[in-house]
């Protein structure tokens, strides 16, 4: 038998399916290549990491941009761009050539994030301010929850001033009074059946103006 | 002002941190979705069924028809037969068949089925493929060496390269009966893939591309992957190519049976080099005659083993692409 091993052991030792020789650099060593989106979509696919570098440098001043205009905070917004980027690259076959260009794909992407977020907020806030009301001993929010609630409220709140007036009062009373929805029906003198459906439209428009804000930024 | 200048400029260390935070996710190199894994006996008996079921499908008048190296499709399955067969005799230690030719040790079986009806020729290789297998589920250990027409390698490599040859002659038949190419499953392509990207570096010495050279290979689609394979010799490359292309149309190149021109390739550097190193690809003819021949080039003595001749050849580490990861 022989002593010395046989190379032809190594290219089936590993386990089948994940190749050997690969490295992790993140800067590209190759120029870019370019191409069309549906290629690039068939490199991120491939594990092609210089590929991944491509639309980093094409398209992340785009997406930081429009997270950083419908969030209004720099930390929040490098964080939603994170999250679409490594999105992106873990599971690439999301994204469809087919169905539009990937800087679309990716700022809308960046966008359902940003909203998610102030949603996610703004129920924090509504909640915090219930429970502020019921439990007067809980501890003051820190400054950085004070700086994400606040600035998160300002972009809803603008967005909030251009429902019309029914819309915008029931909206109020539910998210920054932090009134249930029977509660904000009776203060608004209206069944809880409208208040809910009202709730319903202004909650669809603002997410439409919210999502303006963010294609215009892009 | 257009809308980029009135964008932000990305915060210092963004780029940096998000793309290490993609590549802790999922490494870079590693398909998405990845193949389904599989042993190289798994792709080898995959592999047969394929080849058997194109087999069904043939037409009388097909299996007279003119596949490979003057034998008709009756003839190379008839080699394939005799492959297989010295492949029997190879897992049972049989040393005559260690130095044994590739085509001149099965010519005997590719002759012997003219005047056969093709359903005994078909099923003589189903028998012997299946009887391959058995064997090779006796032995247990795929990763013992086997010696077999000049080459001496793992058997699961062996199995592996027998998969690769199956599916090119499957494919030299379908394309003298007219009938579509096929590929194979993601996990056997990935298995391809990998051995193929694996051995570039042999053939582009072979093919005099000696210059230190990092190629950045991308195969995309099912079975793919990413590679930087450092060629040639010398301190760090001072060129860098890089070759893009599908899995499949690179598998058809290392089988030459495709050529660089007839691939989508997309390709940026060092435009001649890559041009040889394609070249090399299509030389590798991942089959067992052709690794036969590339073992020539970088034989060794045959050691300690008083049963076979000093003439065996071995492929050697020396010449594969560092481990990187």
């Amino acid at each position: 038998m022989l002593a010395t091993r046989s190379v032809v052991d190594d290219l089936v030792s590993d386990r089948p399916g994940i190749g050997s020789c690969r490295v992790a650099e993140t800067r590209a060593s190759v120029h870019d290549m370019g191409g069309t989106d549906a290629l690039l979509a068939a490199r991120l696919a491939a594990g092609d990491h210089l590929a991944l570098a491509e639309v980093f440098d094409r398209l992340a001043p785009a997406v930081y941009s429009g997270a950083l205009r419908v969030l209004g905070h720099d930390a929040t917004a490098q964080d939603v761009v994170q999250d679409v980027f490594v999105e992106l690259w873990s599971h690439p076959g999301r994204y469809d050539p087919d169905a539009g260009p990937l800087r679309t794909y990716l700022t809308m992407q960046a966008r359902h994030r940003a909203v998610d977020l102030i949603r996610s907020e703004l129920r924090r806030v509504a909640r915090q301010e219930r429970s502020s009301r019921l439990e007067p001993g809980q501890p003051d929010p820190s400054p950085y929850e004070q700086v994400m609630a606040s600035e998160a409220a300002a972009a809803v709140r603008a967005a909030v001033q251009k429902l019309p007036e029914s819309q915008r009062r029931i909206v109020e009373l539910a998210y920054f009074k932090g009134l249930t929805c029977r509660e904000a029906a009776q203060a608004a003198g209206i069944p809880e059946g409208t208040a809910k459906s009202r709730l319903r439209l202004a909650l669809a428009k603002l997410e439409t103006v919210l999502d303006r804000q963010l294609l215009e930024s892009s | 002002m257009t809308a980029a200048e009135q964008r932000p400029a990305l915060p210092d260390g963004l780029r940096d941190r998000i793309l290490a935070a993609s590549l802790r996710a999922r490494a870079a190199g590693r398909p998405e979705p990845p193949a389904p894994e599989i042993t190289a006996e798994e792709a080898f008996s995959r592999a047969a069924d394929a080849f058997y079921g194109m087999l069904g499908v043939l037409q009388t008048q097909d299996w007279g028809r003119q596949a490979l190296r003057g034998l008709d499709v009756q003839g190379l399955v008839g080699h394939l037969t005799g492959v297989e067969e010295d492949v029997h005799r190879c897992l049972a230690g049989d040393p005559q068949v260690a130095l044994a030719s590739h085509v001149g040790s099965t010519q005997a079986a590719a002759d012997r089925q003219a005047g056969r009806p093709p359903a005994q020729t078909r099923a003589e290789w189903r028998r012997a493929a299946d009887r391959t297998l058995d064997l090779v589920h006796a032995a247990g250990d795929t990763g013992a060496e086997v010696a077999v027409h000049g080459i001496r390698l793992p058997l699961r490599m062996l199995l592996m390269v027998r998969a690769f040859e199956l599916w090119i002659h499957e494919n030299d038949i379908r394309q003298a009966a007219g009938l579509p190419p096929s590929v194979p499953d993601p996990s056997t392509l990935s298995l391809m893939t990998q051995a193929a990207a694996r051995l570039l570096p042999h053939a582009a010495a072979r093919g005099g591309l000696r210059e230190p050279t990092s190629v950045h290979l991308v195969l995309t689609g099912p079975g793919g992957g990413t590679w930087d394979i450092p060629i040639g010799h010398g301190s760090p490359a001072a060129a860098s190519v890089g070759i893009v292309t599908d899995a499949v149309g690179f598998c058809w190149l290392v089988a030459n049976r495709a050529t660089p021109d007839r691939l989508d390739l997309h390709i940026t550097g060092d435009s001649d080099r890559a041009a040889m190193v394609l070249a090399a690809a299509s030389s590798l003819a991942l089959d067992l005659s052709n690794l036969r021949c590339q073992a020539a080039m970088i034989a060794r003595p045959f050691r300690g083993s008083e049963d076979t001749q000093q003439t065996a050849l071995v492929l050697t580490p020396d010449l594969i692409p560092t481990r990187n990861s």
